[in-house]
């Protein structure tokens, strides 16, 4: 299966302003492959995909497209050789069908008129090739996520790209759009198209890749092949630490039911259905996950907890107090809330660490009558930079240039400047990388050693059992099953949260 | 070799260059005590104006009503103060109506735009159209004129050489930097403006703090129309005319955002003083009026190009100073 090799960059060296970020980097992709890049963030991961589409200029070094060397200078330029990227951020037009966005720019005309009849037959053709499950005449806006990266993919198949970039393309796909583009991965490789494939969610990449190039500090770590993709030897290659091969795939939940009970949620209904009937309690010192598919509405009911969205009816109260539920409320409650979107629902971009830290807890920072104390609120900031080790730790720098980890530790610092009762967290680690999301889970479990309680809503299977004490698992708005005081696996919460029965 | 940071000096260079520029083309003219109190007074009221309205640009809203709610606030002031038989008392009144009227044109938008979800730019270019109406309602589309004593001297009484509304522009000023930089309101003014919908989870009132941006900049504008009636001792619908688009210069020189969440009110003085400057070089200039609005385009244009160069380069360095900062952790670790 695996052919000539296609791509190979060799001695890739770039720096930025005289700090190497690559140096003396091999990578090789061979046609049909499906070509693994991995590395903690920072690593150099994304600077080599951006010398290697034209976005930046190299150094030193030589790419070679099939044995040839060539010069990429531009993006088109990697495009007419045959490589298309399928961004994070989605491209593809919303009000237009899927052939239209298809052949954007490229529409086959008789004469100075658009052949519609022609486009549409030219993408079934395509969508038939690699069985996608797409039709092309739908409108965009009415398809989800998943479907519109399917999209942007056949874009890159329609100009005959043999290879295709995907950077974490089920960041936020649902279980079921992702095994939807596992299989389409699989039939692409059986096609000829090389993928390359990065991806923060490491079971993906044992399952998917055909070989693995890992980048440790801006150097090559390691080149594995298929049957040298072990878990326990990947991690260890990319963050340099041994780590216990067993850890994330089953755990014992010891869940104190003798602790006070902290958080009493009675009946909780939506307005739309999302969720109904949820009830359910968290104790004092108890992490409680909350797992499940995306839409099952776990993201909803915590915002209802914490009131970012109104429920229709039910009730919230906090150690035994009836709550009343808006964000501004919870917060002088003793809850805290970190949102699922962290770029655009966690933080404030253009703001620094201090701004951002202090935001929440304007009501402790000392004031001179009306007057914020600066050195009070840059105190407080230092503090949460001190406690869980922010970087850098320059209490002035714009958090929208700090990297994810960095980010989700900023959003994080704020609710420990105050004395919590609750913290509610929704996809904590999504997009960080190993060494930042073990530091996220330390802080947690810190905080309910304190007696707080913690609510963390997870996608990431291994994450939820890492962090629980006890596991509720949702489905289509209803809390379907209870994990507590056993020993769970990953696929028993799997299966409860996709409805099937598994015997333990 | 030491590389100095221009960009940080650019305000102050680009303002010496313009007093230079002018000294030397209209020298007699430039820099005659009567002029300095013309280019004072130019100042002051885009200055005043400038101070209120910058909370909504830090907001990311924007206000295209200034110049008619400027021309109904100097016609109510001027239609009070008149009815009232222009006394000291009458003339208090008349500010204090004018005042009251652009507090509420100020909430109304402000209640529109949060209640309805419909952009700035579209329900102050409606309002735009209607507080131009009420002005010529009110006066008949005719000029009132004023030229009670009391009424006057707010534009034209001196103290210690200065007219009175540089007192005005310097108090706003300081209240406005001090509001936006000392207090938890000011905070949140450029929490919203970077990212609404983190600063409601953050537990702001994203609405309530919107709707006193709003009132702030409508309060400002109406002081700023009492101030332009009393120093032209009349009013119209055509009060005021030109402004809207001052205003938002003197921001955007100033390097304030109107995308919102940046931008600082010294900067926006800066603009203000240096647009007070350019419409007076474009009198002694004998520009005529036809070509000044050119040349005032012109000038965005470039303040605005100056300025998204400037900002380019300031976060290529930031990501350069990141990734620096970032390795020698990981050297030192």
């Amino acid at each position: 299966m695996a052919g000539q090799t296609i791509l190979e960059a060799k001695n890739i060296y770039k720096s930025f302003s005289g700090v190497p970020v690559l140096q003396d980097v091999h990578f090789e992709v061979k046609a049909g492959e499906v070509h693994a890049l991995m590395g903690e963030n920072g690593a150099g991961k994304s600077t080599l995909i951006k010398i290697i589409t034209g976005v930046y200029s190299k150094d030193e070094g030589q790419i070679y497209w099939e044995g040839q060397p060539v010069e990429i200078n531009t993006y088109q330029d990697c495009q007419k050789l045959g490589v298309a990227c399928i961004y994070q951020e989605l491209s593809v037009i919303p009000p237009l069908t899927v052939a239209q966005n298809v052949f954007l720019g490229r529409e086959p005309r008789k004469g100075k008129i658009i052949d519609y009849k022609k486009m549409n037959e030219m993408t079934q053709e395509l969508i038939d090739k690699y069985q996608f499950p797409l039709k092309p005449t739908t409108v965009v806006e009415n398809l989800g996520i998943g479907q519109r990266q399917l999209i942007e993919i056949l874009k890159g198949l329609s100009q005959n790209s043999k290879l295709l970039i995907m950077d974490e393309p089920t960041a936020s796909l649902s279980g079921k759009e992702a095994e939807m583009l596992f299989k389409i991965i699989q039939t692409l490789r059986s096609e000829g198209v090389s993928i390359i494939y990065i991806s923060h969610r490491l079971e993906e990449v044992y399952m998917l890749s055909d070989r693995l190039t890992i980048l440790r500090d801006g150097k090559n770590a390691a080149v594995l092949e298929k049957d040298e993709i072990i878990p326990a030897k990947v991690i260890e290659t990319m963050i340099g630490k041994v780590v216990d091969e067993s850890a994330g795939s089953k755990k014992m939940l010891h869940s104190d039911e003798n602790a006070e009970v902290r958080l009493d949620v009675r009946n909780l209904t939506d307005k739309t259905d999302r969720y109904r009937n949820i009830s359910f309690q968290v104790h004092r010192g108890e992490i409680l996950g909350l797992g499940g598919l995306i839409g099952a509405g776990r993201t909803e009911v915590v915002r209802a907890i914490f009131g970012v969205d109104k429920a229709e009816s039910g009730e919230v109260y906090l150690d035994g107090e009836k709550l009343e539920c808006y964000p501004k409320a919870s917060i002088k409650n003793g809850i805290g809330f970190v949102p699922e979107d962290r770029r655009n629902q966690g933080f404030i971009p253009l703001l620094s660490t201090t701004r951002n830290v202090a935001l929440t807890n304007y009501d402790i920072v000392e004031k001179k009558g009306r007057a914020i104390s600066d050195a009070s609120e840059l105190e407080m900031s230092k503090r949460a930079i001190e406690a869980i080790d922010i970087r850098p730790n320059d209490p002035d720098k714009q958090v929208g240039v700090m990297s994810g980890g960095n980010q989700q530790k900023v959003v994080l610092g704020k609710w420990l400047m105050r004395d919590l009762k609750l913290l509610i967290v929704d996809e904590p680690t999504a997009g960080i990388d190993v060494g930042a999301k073990d530091e996220i889970y330390g802080i947690l479990e810190d905080l309910a050693k304190q007696g707080v309680a913690v609510i963390v809503v997870t996608s990431d299977l291994q994450e939820l059992l890492r962090v629980s004490h006890r596991i509720l698992v949702m489905r289509k708005g209803d809390i379907v099953k209870e994990f507590k005081n056993v020993e769970v696996t990953q696929s028993m919460v799997l299966a409860a949260g996709q409805g099937v029965e598994e015997e333990a | 070799m030491k590389k100095i940071n221009w960009s940080k000096y650019s305000k102050p260079i680009i303002l010496v260059a313009f007093v230079i520029a002018l000294s030397i083309l209209r020298p007699k003219a430039f820099l005659s005590l009567d002029n300095f109190s013309n280019v004072l007074w130019s100042v002051a009221v885009i200055g005043i104006m400038v101070s209120g309205t910058i909370f909504v640009f830090l907001i990311g809203g924007i206000d295209l009503s200034i110049a008619t709610l400027c021309a109904l606030s100097a016609v109510v002031v001027v239609s009070v103060t008149n009815m009232l038989g222009g006394g000291v008392g009458a003339v208090l009144l008349g500010v204090l109506a004018a005042l009251v009227t652009g507090a509420l044109a100020g909430a109304i938008h402000g209640l529109i735009i949060t209640k309805f979800n419909i952009p700035a730019f579209l329900v102050t270019f409606a309002t735009q159209s209607i507080f131009l109406g009420l002005a010529m309602v009110l006066t008949n589309n005719k000029i009132v004129s004023c030229t009670a004593p009391a009424f006057t001297a707010i534009g034209a009484f001196k103290i210690l050489g200065f007219p009175l509304p540089v007192y005005f522009m310097a108090i706003i000023a300081l209240a406005s930097w001090a509001v936006l930089r000392k207090t938890v309101f000011g905070r949140y003014v450029y929490a919203v403006g970077g990212n609404p919908v983190a600063s409601e989870i953050s537990g702001i009132n994203v609405r309530g703090a919107s709707i006193m941006c709003y009132v702030v900049s409508g309060l400002t504008t109406a002081l700023g129309g009492v101030v332009l009636a009393s120093m032209t001792q009349q009013a119209s619908a055509a009060t005021g005319a030109g402004y809207t688009n001052d205003v938002i210069t003197a921001g955007v020189i100033g390097g304030v955002s109107l995308l919102g969440g940046e931008g600082t009110l010294p900067g926006a003085i800066f603009g203000a003083v240096l647009m007070g400057l350019l419409n007076n070089g474009l009198n002694l200039m004998s520009v005529p009026s036809t070509h000044a609005g050119l040349v005032k385009g012109l000038v965005i244009v470039v303040a605005v190009a100056f300025d998204a160069m400037n900002h380019a380069d300031q976060s290529k360095k930031k990501v350069k100073k990141f990734k620096k900062t970032k390795d020698t952790a990981k050297e030192s670790a």
